[in-house]
């Protein structure tokens, strides 16, 4: 496993992901989720949470009705991966790790 | 076999007792004893020849032997060694030993005896560490049952200079002085059941942190309230979550996360 996007959409139960960084918002979310109006929340909570601190670790679960919405922080770039219920969330949080770890890497070079 | 001359270390020490010899161009074999270890000097015209102490030979024997602070001796006039390891003058030889001393003495501020057991320090400070191969070696050794004598013997190392190791370890803050009776230090190894999961676990572990591992694990498992020998991944993850956040290098944190993530999805896909 090298930690790509891909591997996060492998995972059983992942619907999909927003990446936003300080300038770039890359929003994969399937279209039975109503996401026209929602870049504008994204781009708060993003200002809200981004921090300082580099390294990946942090990891915020937010469980709403029916899907759970795991965010990864790193530095300026954080990632939002929307998840069914019945999802193994060990292995999302364990392999959204590796790809924020990998986006930031690229995203340094 | 003639004894010349006999005395306790605690009243003339072994620096002392080789200068007396030189000076007076004696021959024949200085023997000490300090209770716990024994060794011998040889001196032809008051040259020093030869010394062995236990495994060590040559003029390590002699700094060896010159830090010892009792026990007893005695000189066998006219007994000749078997082989000849030093060729340096006494003067020579006294003055590494005074330099040895003194390194001793500051040693001996910190740890107080060859007795004391040691074991990891999981606090560590320093976010990177580097060690010698020697210090590497001792550290494996270290685990809160032997004594800083013991692991001297294991490798064979002279105990002046595992007690160097020893300062230098407690300098950088990776071991601390502590006594983990052997029920305690069992109960410890116990806890690690032997799963695939452990075992893969411990040696990606070890990769990214050393022989602390093992501790490390049970005391996270412990900290987390995680049984482990549980299968719930959910648990496990969690564990190897927390056990990555501890690794200080973020490159190796991620190797290792890697390697488990692969571990916990193969375990999942079997299932």
């Amino acid at each position: 496993m090298k930690g790509t996007i891909k591997d996060l959409l492998n995972i059983y139960g992942v619907e999909g992901y927003v990446i936003t960084t300080n300038k770039t918002m890359q929003i994969k979310i399937p279209s039975k989720y109503k996401t026209q109006n929602t870049k504008k929340q994204f781009r708060d909570l993003y200002k809200n949470i981004t921090e300082e601190k580099k390294r990946p670790g942090n990891i915020i679960e937010v469980y709403l009705e029916d899907v759970m919405v795991t965010i990864f922080i790193n530095g300026s770039t954080i990632m939002m991966v929307l998840s069914k219920k019945g999802a193994n969330q060990a292995v999302l949080r364990m392999t959204g790790k590796l790809v924020i770890a990998g986006i930031a890497k690229a995203k340094d070079k | 076999m003639n004894i010349d001359i006999t005395g306790d270390i605690e009243k003339t020490r072994c620096p002392e007792i080789i200068k007396i010899l030189s000076l007076g161009k004696r021959t024949g074999r200085l023997s000490l004893d300090n209770g716990g270890a024994a060794g011998n000097i040889f001196f032809v015209d008051g040259r020093v020849v030869h010394a062995n102490c236990g495994p060590i030979k040559g003029a390590k024997a002699i700094y060896e032997m010159a830090t010892w602070t009792s026990g007893e001796y005695a000189f066998f006039v006219d007994d000749a060694a078997d082989s000849a390891t030093i060729d340096m003058p006494v003067d020579n030889i006294l003055s590494e030993v005074a330099d040895r001393i003194r390194q001793m003495d500051r040693i001996t501020s910190l740890i107080p005896s060859s007795e004391v057991v040691y074991t990891l320090d999981p606090d560590i400070k320093e976010k990177e560490i580097a060690l010698k191969a020697i210090q590497w070696r001792v550290l494996a050794y270290i685990d809160g049952t032997k004594s800083i004598a013991d692991i001297a013997n294991i490798l064979g190392v002279a105990l002046f200079d595992i007690m160097r190791i020893f300062y230098t370890l407690i300098k950088m803050g990776i071991i601390k002085e502590g006594h983990q009776d052997r029920t305690e230090k069992g109960e410890l190894a116990l806890s690690l059941p032997e799963t695939p999961f452990i075992e893969t676990l411990v040696k990606a572990l070890t990769n990214a942190m050393g022989p602390i591992s093992p501790i490390i694990i049970v005391e996270t498992a412990q900290e987390l309230d995680i049984d482990l020998t549980t299968d719930d991944v959910e648990n496990l993850a969690s564990l190897i979550e927390i056990l990555s956040s501890k690794i200080p290098k973020e490159d190796i944190a991620l190797e290792f996360l890697k390697t488990m993530t692969d571990w916990l999805k193969l375990e999942e896909e079997n299932i």
